[in-house]
């Protein structure tokens, strides 16, 4: 479904990504671990260009985009098959819970208003959000804030989902819910790829796990390999330094 | 005994100027709309720094906050006529465009606008800039196009922001245009000149004058206060 090859990035002349190669299969959940500043935001944000690879290629259910050609047309098509979650939730925050979820059917798909309507609530059911639909996000706890993040991305029923620290700007308290919603959403088959450092999170959700440094995989395997097994000592010492902080 | 003033005169003289209200409401609005587009087009234009409209838009503004209004409306009303006048003999263009018949109003209207988008510019700039770039990226990961953003997502809430910048702007507009009977136009202010020297009153008219941009301000003011309140209703934390 999604496949990297050798993407790079970088910041003037900081060397971000170090040439990142990365497949994801079809409905499988892929978390990616690292310390900060290792490159997991940027990772995926070069997966839907908010952030354009220095060179590479990247590839989303069949479409290939080399970096250095990349046209309009392709990041609009690597926009239309991603959905993103942000750690800052990064709401609409002049339109209410529904028009939030709404407006990508409404003005990217050009759905008709009451169809997207009627779409959108039931994705807001799904995340429980059906009774907030005209609250504003300013009315909501961060938690309602994320879940309505997630219908957002939802609703335009992406190829790949992406998230990126979805719960780390959430009170302790709110996270659960979250969660929740995330472990909903994998459970219905979405392809989806997890930046977090919820290390039990991961774990338990995950099909497949990634551990970064300082801009390369360093490992990657089943959560079972990668937290009971790890063969490198960078990943050792990452999941022994996390887990003591747990 | 010597009169302060003629108070029947200056009561009489009421309803003549406020007949002018439409002309000086009519400048200021209309310049209003038209220079909120020249100071987005402005404010983008840095925010996105296009090459050489940038520093285009920079002189420009720094023209006009550089210069007096009453300068600038001297030049749109004598220098237009000039320019388009010179085009029709030198090149044929603005044929069907007739000089003589363009009315002050028009010039007025322009030169407000144009003053009026320099001043615009910056504060447009920065409210645009204060929504956070959070929902831009969100915009864009959900596949809106820039314009969609803008429209949609950005200026919304930009002008939610900027509403009591620009309305301190559009107040200080509606007194301004008192300016424009220099080159004659006939509004509130041009009024009330020629009902004073009519009369031999000009204290009793200005006074008159004054009452009417007053009250005209102080309902502009109240005005701003519910629009500004209906256009952040979203930031409170009520439904
Ligand atoms: N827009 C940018 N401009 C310049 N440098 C950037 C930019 N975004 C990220 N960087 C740099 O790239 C490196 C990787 O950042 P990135 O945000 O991808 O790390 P991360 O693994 O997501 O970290 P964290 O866990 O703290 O979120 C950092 O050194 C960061 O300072
Ligand atoms: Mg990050």
């Amino acid at each position: 479904m999604i496949k990297l090859e050798n993407v790079h990035k970088y910041f003037e002349r900081q060397h971000v990504l170090k040439g990142i190669d990365l497949n994801v299969q079809k409905g499988e959940v892929v978390s990616i671990l690292g310390p900060s500043g290792s490159g997991k935001s940027t990772l995926l944000r070069c997966i839907n260009f908010l952030e354009e690879p220095t060179r590479g290629i990247v590839e989303i259910g069949g479409r290939r985009v080399d970096a250095q050609s990349a046209k309009k047309a392709d990041i609009v098509s690597l926009r239309n098959s991603t959905g993103m979650v942000f750690q800052q939730y990064n709401l609409f925050k002049n339109f209410t819970v529904l028009q939030n979820v709404m407006i990508g059917l409404t003005s990217v798909k050009r759905i008709h208003k009451a169809e997207a309507k009627k779409q959108s609530i039931e994705i807001l059911e799904r995340v429980g959000l059906a009774d907030r639909l005209d609250h504003y996000p300013a009315q909501l706890s961060g938690g309602q804030q994320q879940r309505v993040g997630i219908a957002r991305a939802l609703a335009l029923e992406p190829e790949v989902l992406l998230f990126d620290e979805p719960t780390s700007s959430l009170d302790p308290e709110l996270v659960g819910e979250v969660l929740a919603t995330i472990r909903k959403v994998a459970d219905e088959g979405n392809t989806m790829l997890i930046v977090t450092h919820e290390l039990q999170f991961a774990r338990a959700i995950s099909d497949r796990v990634v551990f970064m440094e300082d801009g390369k995989i360093v490992e990657e395997g089943t959560p079972e390999q990668l937290f009971n097994h790890p063969k490198v000592e960078r990943t050792k010492q990452f999941l022994s330094r996390a887990n003591r902080n747990d | 005994m010597e009169n302060l003033l003629d108070i029947n005169f200056l009561i009489d003289s009421f309803p003549a100027i406020i007949s002018r209200l439409p002309v000086t409401i009519g400048i200021a609005v209309g310049s209003l709309i038209l220079s909120l587009f020249i100071g987005v087009a402005t404010a983008l234009i840095k925010i996105y720094r296009v090459p050489v409209l940038r520093v285009i838009s920079a002189i420009y503004v720094s023209f006009i906050r550089g210069t007096p209004l009453l300068v600038q409306i001297y030049l749109v009303f004598y220098g237009i006529p000039k320019i388009i006048y010179y085009m029709q003999i030198e090149y044929g263009w603005l044929q069907s465009a007739d000089v003589n018949s363009i009315p002050p109003e028009v010039y007025a209207l322009l030169a407000f606008s144009v003053n009026l988008g320099a001043y615009l510019s910056e504060t447009i700039r920065s409210a645009i800039e204060s929504v956070d770039r959070g929902q831009f990226e969100a915009s864009k990961s959900i596949g809106m196009t820039p314009a969609q953003m803008m429209l949609k997502v950005i200026f919304p809430q930009a002008l939610a922001t900027a509403i009591p910048n620009l309305g301190n702007m559009f107040i200080s507009t509606i007194k301004d245009t008192s300016l424009v009977f220099i080159i004659g136009v006939i509004d509130i202010m041009g009024e009330a000149k020629i009902l004073g020297s009519r009369g031999l009153a000009f204290f009793e008219v200005y006074i008159a004058v004054s009452i009417v941009y007053w009250i005209l301000c102080i309902a502009v003011e109240r005005l701003l206060v519910k629009v500004e309140k209906r256009a952040r209703r979203y930031e409170r934390g009520i439904a």
